[in-house]
Formats: C-alpha cells, sequence, structure tokens
C-alpha cells in the first residue's frame, strides 16, 4: 500500500517502498508519468526519486485530501516494468583520493575495487541533492562503504563517490560525503541545455576505466 | 544603471525562483523571505516576477548613475530607510548599512534588476553556478542595468506596520506533521513542540541548523527522498536542518514535520543565537495564514 504523507501544506509525499529496488523505481516512474498525464487540476509539478514522488499542489486550487484522491486511484492500475533503456558508458578515471582508504576496508586491491565498480551496469534512482547529481545503484555489497565520518567542504564537479549501495557522480562543485573513487569529464549539467542534467531516473550507465 | 560600491555580506540577485526543475537537482530558490520581497516590489509598483538584491547581515552600497526609485523592506536597517518608495537621485547613493533585527534585508528597485534569465528564473542559483546575473553574489564594480518589469505606481505611503511579519526572536513556526512523522517515536512531535530550539551559526539559503537542548530525537534511518522548504530534517546526532529556499532537493535524514510556507519568511529572518519554537498546525490555518499575507500584498486599486 502506498504511503501518502503532508510534506507541508503545498505537497503529498507518494511512498511506494522502502528500499533501492529497480521495480519500485519503474513503479515510482510509472506513477510520475501518469500524473503528468493527467494533468490534475492544482498538481504543479512532480520530483521522483528511488521508491517515492513528491506532488507540489496549488493549495489555492486544490487541497490535499483531493489530491490524494487522485493518487489513489491509480494504484495498483499503473502498468510498469523495469526501466531498460539504452546503457551509456561514462569513462572514468579511477584516481579518487578515497581509493586507498575503501581498498583498505574491503580487503581488495584498489584494482580489485575499480574492477567490481565498473564491472556492471548501473541504474540511475535519482537526480538530486545538487543540480545533476545522479545517484545509481545497486552497487555489489563486497565494495560497499559507509559514507564518510566528516563529510569535504569542496568536491569538484565529475567526481564519482561511492556510499553503502549507492555510486554517484557529482555534476557540479558541492560539498559531499561520499567516497570518491573516481572522475569523468563527462559533463552532467548545463543550465544552457534542455533538459539541464544529462541523466533522469530510469536511465542506464556504465563506468568505463581510462588511462 | 546602479554600481555596486561594495557588496555587503552577502548580496544576491533574487525574485520568485524557479519551481518545477526538482528533478534536475535544482531548487527553487528565490527570496528567502518571499513576503518582503514582495512587498518590495509592491512598494515601487513592480511586477511581482521582477527581480531584486537580497542583502544578509550587511547590505551594499549601491550607486546610482540614473534617477530611481527604490524600496528596502525584510530585516531592519535604520526606520528611515525602510518600507516606503525613496527617489535616489542620479549620483547619489545607497547605503543599506547593518541588517538586525532580521537577518535579509530586500532592496527593489522601480522596473527590476534586469539580467538574463537563466531557466525561467533571475534567481542565484549558487550551488549550479547560475542565475543571478553573474552566477555568483555581487562583488564591489558590478553594475546592474534597471528593467521596465513595472506594474503600477510606486506606493504613496509608507507600508503598515501591521502589514509586516515580526522581525526579532523568539520566533513561533507553524510546522504540519510529514512527511516521516512515522520514522520518529508517537510522542517525538510534541516534545519538539515543547523544546525551545537554538539557532547555530550554521545557517544559509539552503537550510538552518537548530540545536534542540535536552531533547535528542532517534528518527528510524530512511531511504533518499525529494525534500521540500520547510522539512524539519533530524541527523543521526539529533540536531536539525530546517530546509530552506535553496535546500537540496532529496535528501536521506527523515523530517519529522514541515514549516508551513507562510512561516518559511520569519526562518529566513532568525540569527544565530535566535530561539525557535515549533507549533503544530494544520492545513486549514496554514491556508488562511498565506491568505493574510497575500490579501496585505494585494494591489491598491
Amino acid at each position: 500500500m502506498w504511503s501518502i504523507t503532508r510534506a507541508g501544506d503545498r505537497a503529498l509525499l507518494v511512498t511506494v517502498g522502502t528500499v533501492i529496488d529497480p521495480a519500485l523505481l519503474g513503479e515510482v516512474l510509472a506513477l510520475d508519468r501518469a500524473l503528468q498525464d493527467r494533468r490534475s487540476v492544482g498538481l504543479l509539478g512532480t520530483v521522483p526519486a528511488y521508491a517515492s514522488v513528491l506532488c507540489h499542489y496549488d493549495a489555492g486550487v486544490t487541497d490535499a485530501a483531493r489530491l490524494e484522491e487522485t493518487i489513489r486511484a491509480l494504484e495498483g492500475k499503473l502498468e510498469f516494468a523495469i526501466p531498460s533503456g539504452a546503457v551509456v558508458d561514462i569513462p572514468t578515471r579511477y584516481d579518487g583520493p578515497d581509493l586507498p582508504e575503501v581498498a583498505l576496508e574491503t580487503n581488495l586491491t584498489p584494482a580489485g575495487v575499480v574492477e567490481r565498480h565498473a564491472g556492471r551496469e548501473y541504474l540511475v534512482y535519482s537526480v538530486g541533492f545538487a543540480p545533476g547529481f545522479t545517484y545509481c545503484g545497486a552497487l555489489p555489497d563486497e565494495i560497499a562503504v559507509p559514507r564518510l565520518a566528516s563529510p569535504r567542504r569542496r568536491v569538484p564537479a565529475g567526481s564519482i563517490g561511492i556510499a553503502g549501495r549507492q555510486t554517484g557522480i557529482y555534476a557540479v562543485e558541492s560539498p559531499g560525503g561520499w567516497n570518491l573513487i573516481g572522475r569523468t569529464a563527462l559533463r552532467l549539467f548545463d543550465p544552457t541545455a534542455n533538459p539541464p542534467a544529462r541523466f533522469k531516473p530510469g536511465d542506464r550507465l556504465r563506468f568505463v576505466p581510462i588511462p | 544603471m546602479i554600481e555596486v560600491v561594495a557588496a555587503g555580506r552577502w548580496t544576491t540577485i533574487q525574485d520568485r525562483g524557479r519551481p518545477g526543475l526538482e528533478r534536475y537537482g535544482i531548487p527553487t530558490g528565490g527570496a528567502a523571505d518571499w513576503f518582503a520581497a514582495a512587498a518590495a516590489n509592491r512598494i515601487v509598483g513592480n511586477q511581482q516576477d521582477a527581480a531584486l538584491l537580497e542583502a544578509t547581515a550587511i547590505g551594499p552600497m549601491l550607486q546610482f548613475t540614473t534617477d530611481a526609485v527604490v524600496a528596502v523592506t525584510g530585516g531592519q536597517v535604520g526606520e528611515h530607510l525602510g518600507w516606503k518608495p525613496i527617489k535616489v537621485l542620479r549620483g547619489s547613493e545607497l547605503v543599506v548599512g547593518t541588517i538586525g533585527p532580521g537577518l535579509r534585508t530586500y532592496v527593489a528597485v522601480r522596473g527590476g534588476i534586469d539580467v538574463p534569465l537563466v531557466l525561467g528564473s533571475r534567481s542565484l542559483c549558487q550551488r549550479g553556478r547560475f542565475g543571478g546575473g553573474f552566477g555568483r553574489p555581487l562583488a564591489a564594480g558590478d553594475r546592474l542595468r534597471i528593467g521596465q518589469m513595472v506594474e503600477q505606481e510606486p506606493a504613496t505611503a509608507r507600508w503598515p506596520a501591521s502589514h509586516r511579519l515580526p522581525q526579532r526572536g523568539p520566533w513561533e513556526v507553524r510546522a504540519i506533521a510529514g512527511p516521516q512523522t512515522d520514522a520518529f517515536a508517537a510522542d517525538a512531535l510534541e516534545r519538539l513542540g515543547a523544546t525551545a530550539c537554538r539557532v547555530t551559526p550554521e545557517i544559509d539559503r539552503m537550510g538552518l541548523r537548530l540545536e534542540t537542548p535536552g531533547l535528542r530525537l532517534q528518527p528510524q534511518e530512511i531511504l533518499t527522498v525529494p525534500m521540500t522548504a520547510g522539512a524539519i530534517q533530524v541527523t543521526p546526532s539529533g540536531g536539525l536542518i530546517v530546509l530552506h529556499v535553496d535546500h537540496q532537493t532529496t535528501g536521506g535524514y527523515p523530517a519529522i514535520a514541515t514549516v508551513i510556507y507562510a512561516d518559511l519568511p520569519l526562518l529566513a529572518q532568525a540569527r544565530p543565537g535566535d530561539t525557535v519554537r515549533f507549533r503544530a498546525g494544520d492545513p486549514a490555518e496554514a491556508a488562511r495564514a498565506v491568505r493574510r499575507l497575500t490579501d496585505w500584498l494585494r494591489p491598491e486599486s
């Protein structure tokens, strides 16, 4: 059962699950699309991420109860699949400052960490946190390490980090608490482009080591 | 033209922000104290979309190369200056000075600040380093063009004190339970309501860190979710981060409650050391509170 909760007086959060799961992302994207297609009165916009969808509404036009009814009407009626688009290659230089530490923590060599990180396809679960930041999963268990105890003040754009079962790409310079293992020269955020972010939830990508 | 002689502590160009782009990781942004900004535009007769200056703690010194009408609202900068149309003559300077009580002061110029729209707004997106004319806060030597986003004549009288929000703490801020209240013990929200929270020095447009003396909330972990301005996040150490207009669009700390839109301006004016109390609000009260503020902003007819 979807959980629908208030996010203040102008938004509702629909939570379809509590774990990182490709099928839940598929459901989230189907709900996101259905809400956009329906153009429900007073619905201003939606934000999908992992297993939830945020719905902003105009409180002068509709209210939470009416919007919740619209959303509930979709529950169990959406057709969805595990997202399966073309896989985009991310040329990656694995020279991140935390790679040696991650290798120590995981009892692997740095090359072993790289092999496991680069050796699979990832699904984009969310673009959020900062402009263009691309959250991907799921990381193999063997290289799942906790966030840094204290976040860095500045992580350069293009940095590739890991935290828990997630890996992510910093699209703009920002603070950050993920373990940095590599970087890419690919530009993931451009405010003059349409859309401004290179990836969206449901996209698939692969990290390709370059010297 | 307006020339920035001194920029002040942190002065940015803002408007009503760029809603609808959070799916790209872009916060809505816009004036942190939306009410004071709207009032400033109203006083000079601007369209509500016109861009203005948001000054923080210490305001800018501006030199005008043309006659202009300006309004200064929000955090206090000397009672002779605030909340009324001011004629600034060509060649003269406007010195905003030190701000307080309150933290953020708005300077609207009749016609608006004319900088390019980026993704639908003139607001600075600090994290993305775009918008706001320069992709950064203002610096000495910047030159600002005055636009033509005029809607009506400037106000003829000072904005009534009865139609302003308080500029000084302690702050009572209304919040609605959710979205992650279930990640907390049943009495957590009540205990938060009974706590005098203290504003730390770590405050900016992205959010405010608050301490909760005598209260240690222990939330369950949650999966990363989309977040809204006003979300009262609880960190693993038990401290609070109340998200504001430039907030990160997704977050992994659960939000026990969310500050109502009408009270976000209060948080924009809170200063380190101030006390914040969260009071349980409900949606009907939140709607009334917004209506009250928008009624105050209604154009003179």
